[in-house]
């Protein structure tokens, strides 16, 4: 029976252009959102490559001033930008701390367009003054990204409740199921070959066109075999969990036009309200404290800083005293006080910056409890993470480049504090900026998430069949 | 005719299980998303007047200290909410809301909600206008996706045809019928919002008339997806294809024709990355004069000028600071380069703007959505309104401690301080954001695409509905 189930049901899928229609569609979608992601890829890359050579252009140029003035030569630049000072090469020189794309980036979006992916930090400025915005209209924020990943949540679940959200109530509005109800199979085990068959098609024409359409995009596939095929993996297990869906929508009303708005429901239930009713639930329960407070705060610890500046240095000096011993000179400039002063500064402001970071992490704490209650929040935070674009990314990035910013920072103090001059030795000695991605956590929980969700609802699907006996009409 | 269609289907919306409890939800959804709105609104509009007080506290309290260190130490522009926020809130969460007003430098907007939220964030939040434009145009694809072909289906088509109805009075009865309950959901939150609105009268001022275009903008928008969807039941064979291609409709015009012009502007036109645009503000300001050196080619240059114009010999002789007068033309000259870069911006923005018109052709869902958050002032072009506006301030600001420095003091005297009384003589920042007239004027080409969209959805519908 299965067999013939098969073969038959196979045969009408491809004389309806059902297997026809969606192998189109997947090309399309697939490709126009692949070459979508790669552009932005590239046009990332590209950014990165320009800022580092120009990096490499004004690093030539500090060899030779350095050259020139280490030979007692008159350098034509700005005096305060000469490269022989401590801090003209921390505040007019600094490294470019970049965040490359990985290969997979084009999968998601995710935070990429509003993040930026480089920073310079300097050892002047604070790491509040550290943007980390892009420069994005933010209409195409609001818009968001037509992806890999949204192709998959979005409209890959529309594309199996099109094709799936009849398949037993026509049987049953066309009076053909009485005829199958006489044949010797389970009515469960009919409808759920059924839709087998059509989840195996999905699964075949979605593997092929992901496939071919990533080698016609250049992506490197074989060195990125392994993610590709946890990215498959999750994108079917999600697809499953539709097909599940729609089994049971089947099993559970009556007619075409039923299933098809409980299902649409289920759709904005699971991918527009859930996420929406979550996030704001977040917001509501462990509010961000307003910037603009903040900002008054930031001042007014300024100001007092300012004030006492010279105050602050002798402290600073103080709790610093191998500074203060190898100071031969005694020599004091504006940087000695505001480098010291801007230390005091950072560590008072600390609990306040904490405060947001500490709600930040309530908030993700709370959606991390609850992202079970819906497949399509899983799955975009996994393509996120696969594509190395979600929020945890740029939090790391973030924080990598603080600890950077710090080292950058302490590597000019103490040659500040004891008057050295910056020599084109210490040129090779500068810290650099490396970026190394997040340990990405397994996808396997992903994929156990998917697949228990999975069978709570092909369970309450096949409690119909209890039930069935009680009530009036029977699924037939 | 036409009324006993009204009757008759209205009646039929009512006592389908479904439609009550999809206009439930629908109800419910909304109730909640104003109820959540307006705790924000308030909440921020008390987090704005506070942040304003203290901020021009904290700069009155300077003490006495010299005003180019005074513009140094700048001042914040806040940037306040408006009251139709409430059921729009376009791209705020995308824009920061407070710009720092500094010398020599213009800075953009900072800290924006987005940025401080989770990456759930993007999927959108539960507010009004995520209702009124993504909720209730599929809730018209549901209850209307079978109003002709349920006939069909049950076989009253045939018994209507023989009682020699009129096609176009059948249709009229219908788009009625499923208009009708959308009109009520519309007006009843529009009307609950506008109470709610007037009666917080503390904050920014609210029109009744910008509510009112409001809504007719969103009845226009709605009138669109009616005569679609109808259209589409008229011509499909079964439910359940009608279906189909309704949603496909919705699909195309309000996920992904967004989402794909979003991304066409972007590879068309794009921004400069941040840092991009700093290495070029900061290769013209180097290529202009800078007021902290008055010993570059610039500075000579305009030395020379003065001195010409005065006639005088040397500095001293002028009737004011010299140094203060080169500071100042200085941060004229930085102005000019900001204006410059971000003229560029906008620009770009304007080009972008022009491709999501050209694919509006696409979708009713765009114009509908930049008109609603232009009449809640939440766009884009808003914002930029107000980035102007901080911007003008901060030159005036500038100008002003400037011609200070250059009054009271002579050339070449160091450690002048202004009085502590000084700072209160600056002028307040206030920004009034643009008049509904002017909104409309500005988005001409959304109004006029919506009303294609809706003059063409309405022939299509009546010109081919015909006969039944």
């Amino acid at each position: 029976m299965f067999r013939y189930n098969f073969k038959y049901e196979s045969i009408l899928l491809f004389r309806g252009r059902w297997i026809q229609v969606l192998n189109g569609l997947l090309i399309l979608l697939f490709g126009f959102a692949t070459y979508n992601g790669q552009q932005k890829t590239q046009k990332r890359k590209a950014d990165i490559a320009t800022i580092n050579a120009e990096i490499q252009a004004s690093d030539q140029n500090i060899l030779k001033l350095l050259d020139s003035v280490e030979q007692g030569l008159q350098v034509n630049t700005r005096p305060w930008t000469v490269p022989n000072t401590p801090m003209a090469i921390g505040n007019y020189h600094p490294r470019v701390a970049s965040k490359p794309p990985s290969d997979l980036s084009f999968l998601a979006t995710g935070q990429s367009d509003m993040f930026t992916h480089f920073v310079k930090p300097t050892v002047s400025g604070d790491d509040l003054a550290l943007n980390f915005s892009e420069m994005t209209s933010p209409v195409q924020l609001l818009f968001g990204s037509f992806d890999v990943a949204f192709v998959i949540i979005f409209l890959l679940p529309l594309l199996i409740i099109a094709f799936s959200y009849d398949v037993l109530s026509s049987e049953r509005e066309s009076g053909s199921l009485r005829l199958l109800a006489a044949q010797p199979i389970s009515l469960y085990k009919w409808l759920m070959q059924k839709l087998a068959l059509r989840f195996f098609w999905v699964v075949v024409i979605t593997t092929v066109t992901v496939l071919l359409v990533f080698v016609a995009n250049q992506v490197p596939v074989a060195n990125n075999f392994s993610t590709i095929l946890s990215f498959l993996a999750i994108s079917l297990g999600y697809a499953l969990f539709w097909f599940a869906l729609a089994f049971a929508v089947n099993l559970w009303a009556e007619s075409s036009a039923k299933n098809a708005v409980a299902l649409l429901g289920l759709w904005v239930l699971f991918v527009l309200l859930i996420p929406s009713i979550l996030n704001q639930l977040g917001s509501t329960l462990y509010p961000i404290p307003s910037r603009a407070l903040m900002i008054n705060e930031m001042r007014t610890i300024k100001a007092e800083a300012t004030e006492r500046q010279d105050d602050i240095l002798d402290n600073y000096l103080r709790d610093h005293p191998e500074y203060a011993v190898n100071d031969t000179t005694q020599k004091r400039s504006f940087w000695h006080s505001y480098m010291a002063s801007q230390n005091l500064v950072k560590k008072e402001l600390e609990p306040v910056l904490l405060t947001y970071e500490n709600q930040l992490q309530k908030q993700q704490q709370l959606l991390d409890n609850f992202t079970w209650l819906s497949p399509a929040i899983v799955v975009q935070g996994s393509m996120n993470q696969l594509a190395d674009n979600g929020s945890e990314s740029y939090e790391g990035y973030r924080n990598q480049v603080i600890a950077f910013a710090a080292e950058w920072r302490d590597h000019f103090l103490p040659m500040l504090y004891n008057n050295q001059a910056f020599s084109s030795e210490d040129y090779a000695g500068l810290p650099k900026f490396t970026y190394t991605p997040i340990n990405n956590q397994s996808q396997s929980s992903v994929l156990l998430i998917l697949l228990c969700s999975v069978s709570v609802v092909l369970g309450v699907g096949a409690l119909r069949f209890y039930v069935s006996s009680a009530e009036k009409h029977s699924i037939i | 005719m036409i009324q006993k269609t009204i009757n008759k289907e209205l009646k039929e919306l009512l006592r389908d299980g479904r439609v009550r409890i999809s206009l439930f939800i629908v109800l419910l959804l909304l109730g909640v998303a104003v109820w959540i709105s307006s705790r924000q609104y308030q909440h921020n509009n008390r987090d704005y007047a506070a942040a304003k007080l203290s901020e021009r506290a904290v700069w009155e309290g300077q003490g006495e200290k010299n005003p180019h260190s005074a513009a140094h130490y700048g001042t914040y522009a806040f940037k306040p909410k408006y009251p139709l926020s409430l059921i729009d809130q376009g791209v705020d969460k995308y824009i920061g809301t407070s710009i720092f007003l500094e010398a020599h430098k213009r800075n953009e907007a900072q800290f924006s909600a987005a940025t401080d939220q989770t990456g759930l964030a993007r999927f959108g939040d539960l507010t009004p206008d995520f209702i009124l434009l993504f909720i209730i145009p599929l809730l018209i694809v549901l209850l209307g996706y079978n109003a002709f072909t349920k006939e069909r289906e049950l076989g009253t088509h045939s018994l209507l045809k023989s009682a020699g109805a009129k096609g176009w009075k059948i249709v009229l009865g219908k788009w009625t019928a499923l208009f009708l309950p959308i009109l009520t959901l519309t007006a009843v939150l529009l009307l609950l919002a506008g109470l709610l609105l007037s009666n917080l009268t503390d904050y920014g001022v609210f029109q009744w008339s910008s509510l009112a275009v409001m809504g007719l903008v969103y009845l226009l928008y709605y009138a669109v997806f009616t005569n679609l969807v109808l259209w589409v039941s008229h011509w499909a064979k079964r439910s359940g294809i009608s279906l189909v291609i309704s949603l496909s409709l919705w699909i195309v015009a309000c996920l992904a024709a967004p989402k794909a012009a979003s991304n066409i502007a972007e590879a068309r036109h794009p921004y400069p990355t941040r840092q991009e645009f700093a290495a070029n503000v900061i290769k013209d300001k180097d290529a202009g004069l800078d007021g902290h050196n008055p010993w570059s080619k610039q500075a000579k240059l305009l030395e020379e000028q003065v001195l010409k114009e005065y006639g005088v010999d040397s500095l001293q002789q002028l009737p004011f600071n010299f140094n203060a007068y080169l500071a100042q033309k200085g941060e004229e000259h930085e102005a000019e380069v900001y204006f410059k870069h971000y003229n560029y911006l906008k620009e770009q923005y304007e080009n972008q703007s022009g491709t999501y018109r050209s694919l509006a052709l696409l979708s009713p869902f765009l114009p509908a959505r930049f008109l609603s958050m232009a009449i809640a002032r939440t766009d884009y072009t808003t914002h930029w309104d107000f980035s102007d506006a901080a911007e003008n301030y901060r030159i005036a600001t500038q100008k002003f401690l400037n011609n200070n420095t250059a009054q009271n003091t002579t050339y070449g005297e160091s450690g002048y301080k202004a009085s502590a009384e000084f700072w209160q003589e600056l002028p307040q920042f206030d920004y009034q954001p643009p008049a509904l007239g002017q909104i409309l004027a500005n988005n001409r080409s959304n109004l006029t695409i919506l009303g294609i969209w809706a003059l063409f959805s309405f022939g299509l519908l009546f010109f081919t509905a015909k006969k039944i």
